[in-house]
C-alpha cells in the first residue's frame, strides 16, 4: 500500500479528553482517503465524528498517532507550520459560514489567498471571480457577506475553501444550518466539485440521506470506526 | 506586497471603520490625554524654565563670601579628649567677626586670571532701611562696581527707567527695584535716605529703576556704588563681603566653586546650590503634574483596552475562521495591535494639534502676572522634543493597552468557537 494512492491517511489515531474525567474520544482510528474521493463520516451525536474532523484538520493538535497529508507527517509539525499547511492545502466549510460580515463576498473569498500571497492581488481577484462564477455567485461578489441568504453564504464559504486549490476540503456539518432544499444544493455543489475537478472532500454529517450520496461513508461509534 | 495591503492590516482597518463610534471614543481618550499633556506640562515647564533662567541670570555662577554663621566647635569641645565626658556649652554666640572677604582685591586678581572665568565683580551687601519722606521700607542694599556687575548680570537689560551708568557718575546715586520704588513712591531724581544696621545714614538720589522679573528681588533690592556701600557699613575701601563670578560654562560651577573654597578658604557657592530650594520645589511640582497627566493617559489606555476587548469578543467567529484558514497566532495578535496603534497614532496626532492650538491661544492672551515671577504672557514649552516625548509616551500607553487584548485574541482556541456555534 503506497502512500501515493492516498492523499490523506491516519494511523492509530487516538484522542483523550482529560477534563472533567478521563475519556477516550477516538480509539485507534485508521482511515485513508484517495485523491478525488468524496467521503462522509457518520455516526450518532457523541460518536466522536466532529472531534475526529478537528484532529484531521490540524486545528486540534492534542492527539496520539499520525496523520499524513499528501505523504507529509502532520503530527511532527509546529503550530505555525500547521497554519501554513491549512492555508495552502486545506479548505474548510463549517456548519456556520464564518464569513467576515464587514467584508464583501469577493474580499471574503480572497482573504486566504492574500494570506498565502502565491499570486499578485489582481490574479487572486481574477481567480476568486472565476470560482464565484463557477458556483453561480458572481453577481453577489460586491455585496457585503451579511446581506446574503443562508444558502448563498454557505456556498460563498465553499468558494473561500476552494480559493487556494486545496488538496482536501473538510466539511463539518456543512448543511446543518440549512433547510433541505439548500442542503441538497450545497451537497450538489460538493458533488460537482468532485466530479468536474476531482476535488477530495471529507464531510461530517448526521444526515443519512446526504451521506448516501457520497462515494463512501465511514461510520464512527464511540470513537471507533465501524466496518 | 506592502504591509498596508496585507490582509492583516485590512482586517484591522475594517474593524476600526465599521465600529466608528467606539473607535472615535477611544481616539478621543488619547487625544484628550496628549492635549492635556502638551498644555499642562508645557505651561509648567515653560514657567519653570523662565523662572530658572531669570533666577540664574540674577545669581552669580559662583559666589565667594565669608559665612560667619557657620556653626563652629567651641574651644572646650575641641580640647576635650575624654570620650566618656559630656560637654554642654550653652548660649553659644557667633564670634564677633566681620563678614569680610579678607584680601578680596588680591583674590579677585587671582580669579580674573583663571581662563574659565568671564567676569569678576566685588560686592558689599547689607540690610538697610529705605526712607523717602514718611514712606519707609526695608531691603537689601548692594554696593557694586556697576560696570563689572553689569558684565556679570546684564543689568542694563532689566532697567525700566534711568541709565545704569549714572550710578557710576553720580556721587550718591541709587537704583531701586521696581517693587521697592513703588512701596516708597520713589521716582527718578527723588532724594531719599538709606540707613544701615550700623546706624550710618546716607542721602541718596534715585537714578534708575530696574526690574529683574523675580518679584521677591524687585521688592527689596537696591544698587548703590561700592564706595557708598563701604560708607554705609563704616568700613575701609578694601572691605567687600562677596565676590561674584561669571564663568564661561555654567556647568563647571560646582567644581570651580569647590576649587576656590579649597584655595581661598572662604565659602564658595555655585548657582545650583544657591537655588537648591527652588529646584526642589519644582521637582515636587513636576512629580504632581506628571502623575496627573500619566493618570489621564492610563485612563485612556483602559478605554482602548475595553474597546479592543469588546471587539475581540464580538469577533471571536472571525478569529476562529482566520485561524482555520491559515492565519497564525502572530497574525491575529498583529491585527489587534494595529488597531490599538492606529487609535494611538491618530488620536495622538489630534491631541498634539489641539495641545499646540491651546498653547498658542492661551499664550496669546495678555495676562500681566505678578506672582513668583512677573510676565506679560504665559510662556509654554513648545519645543519639538517636548511634543515628540508626549507623542511617544501616548503611543507606549496605547501599545501596552492593546497588547493584552491582542495576546488574548491570539490565544483564542478556534475549535472552542467552532464547537459552540
Amino acid at each position: 500500500m503506497s502512500k501515493e494512492n492516498y492523499i490523506f491517511e491516519t494511523k492509530n489515531l487516538s484522542k483523550f479528553f482529560r477534563d472533567p474525567v478521563d475519556f477516550q474520544a477516538l480509539k485507534n482510528v485508521d482511515i485513508s482517503i484517495k485523491r478525488g474521493e468524496f467521503v462522509s463520516i457518520i455516526g450518532s451525536s457523541g460518536s466522536g465524528k466532529s472531534t475526529l474532523l478537528y484532529v484531521l484538520s490540524t486545528l486540534d493538535t492534542d492527539y496520539e498517532g499520525q496523520i499524513f497529508l499528501d505523504g507529509e507527517d502532520l503530527s511532527k509539525k509546529t503550530k505555525n507550520q500547521l497554519a501554513e499547511i491549512r492555508n495552502a492545502k486545506i479548505g474548510f466549510v463549517f456548519q456556520f459560514h464564518y464569513l467576515l460580515p464587514e467584508f464583501t463576498v469577493l474580499e471574503n473569498v480572497m482573504l486566504p489567498a492574500l494570506k498565502l500571497a502565491k499570486y499578485p492581488e489582481p490574479e487572486i481577484k481574477k481567480r476568486a471571480m472565476e470560482k464565484l462564477e463557477m458556483l453561480g455567485l458572481a453577481d453577489q461578489a460586491d455585496k457585503r457577506a451579511n446581506k446574503l441568504s443562508g444558502g448563498q453564504q454557505q456556498r460563498v464559504a465553499i468558494v473561500r475553501a476552494l480559493i487556494n486549490d486545496p488538496d482536501i476540503i473538510f466539511g463539518d456539518e456543512p448543511t446543518g444550518n440549512l433547510d433541505s432544499k439548500n442542503a441538497q444544493n450545497v451537497f450538489d455543489t460538493f458533488k460537482e466539485l468532485k466530479e468536474k475537478f476531482g476535488q477530495t472532500i471529507l464531510v461530517v454529517t448526521h444526515d443519512m440521506a446526504l451521506a448516501a450520496q457520497t462515494d463512501r461513508s465511514i461510520r464512527l461509534h464511540d470513537g471507533e470506526v465501524v466496518k | 506586497m506592502s504591509f498596508f495591503k496585507s490582509p492583516v492590516f485590512r482586517i484591522a482597518m475594517t474593524h476600526l471603520v465599521s465600529k466608528k463610534r467606539q473607535t472615535i471614543v477611544a481616539m478621543l481618550g488619547v487625544t484628550f490625554g496628549i492635549a492635556i499633556f502638551i498644555f499642562q506640562a508645557g505651561l509648567m515647564s515653560g514657567f519653570q524654565s523662565t523662572f530658572i533662567e531669570e533666577t540664574v541670570n540674577t545669581t552669580a555662577n559662583v559666589r565667594i563670601y565669608n559665612d560667619v554663621q557657620e556653626v563652629r566647635q567651641s574651644i572646650l569641645e575641641m580640647s576635650n579628649t575624654n570620650k566618656n565626658a559630656w560637654i554642654v556649652v550653652r548660649n553659644q554666640k557667633p564670634k564677633d567677626e566681620d563678614p569680610k572677604v579678607k584680601d578680596g582685591k588680591q583674590i579677585m586678581d587671582l580669579i580674573e586670571k583663571d581662563p574659565e572665568v568671564l567676569g569678576v565683580s566685588p560686592f558689599i551687601g547689607t540690610q538697610s532701611l529705605f526712607r523717602l519722606g514718611l514712606a519707609q521700607a526695608s531691603g537689601r542694599v548692594s554696593g557694586v562696581n556697576i560696570e563689572k556687575e553689569n558684565a556679570i548680570f546684564d543689568l542694563e537689560k532689566y532697567m525700566t527707567e534711568g541709565n545704569l551708568l549714572d550710578l557710576e557718575t553720580s556721587p550718591n546715586g541709587i537704583i531701586l527695584g521696581e517693587g521697592l520704588a513703588k512701596k516708597l513712591g520713589a521716582k527718578i531724581g527723588d532724594n531719599m535716605t538709606v540707613t544701615s544696621p550700623k546706624g550710618v545714614a546716607l542721602d541718596m538720589r534715585v537714578t534708575g529703576i530696574h526690574k529683574s522679573g523675580i518679584t521677591e528681588l524687585d521688592n527689596a533690592r537696591a544698587f548703590i556704588n561700592i564706595h557708598n556701600g563701604q560708607k554705609l557699613l563704616g568700613v575701609d575701601g578694601s572691605y567687600i563681603t562677596d565676590i561674584n563670578i561669571k564663568l564661561k560654562d555654567i556647568n563647571t560651577a560646582e567644581t570651580i566653586a569647590k576649587h576656590y573654597h579649597d584655595k581661598f578658604g572662604f565659602k564658595a557657592q555655585d548657582w545650583k546650590a544657591a537655588n537648591e530650594n527652588i529646584f526642589s520645589v519644582f521637582k515636587i511640582q513636576n512629580l504632581v503634574t506628571y502623575l496627573i497627566i500619566i493618570s489621564i493617559l492610563i485612563v485612556s489606555g483602559f478605554g482602548i483596552f475595553n474597546i479592543l476587548m469588546m471587539i475581540i469578543y464580538e469577533k471571536m467567529p472571525d478569529i476562529a475562521i482566520l485561524k482555520a484558514t491559515g492565519f497564525k497566532d502572530k497574525d491575529i495578535k498583529i491585527i489587534f495591535l494595529i488597531e490599538s496603534l492606529m487609535i494611538g497614532i491618530f488620536g495622538g496626532l489630534l491631541g498634539l494639534l489641539i495641545g499646540f492650538l491651546m498653547q498658542k491661544i492661551v499664550g496669546s492672551i495678555r495676562m500681566d502676572i505678578n506672582g513668583f515671577v512677573s510676565m506679560k504672557y504665559l510662556k509654554f514649552n513648545s519645543s519639538p522634543g517636548f511634543f515628540i516625548f508626549a507623542y511617544c509616551f501616548g503611543l507606549i500607553v496605547t501599545a501596552l493597552a492593546g497588547y493584552i487584548p491582542a495576546r488574548k485574541a491570539a490565544k483564542v482556541d478556534a475549535i472552542d468557537i467552532i464547537r459552540s456555534k
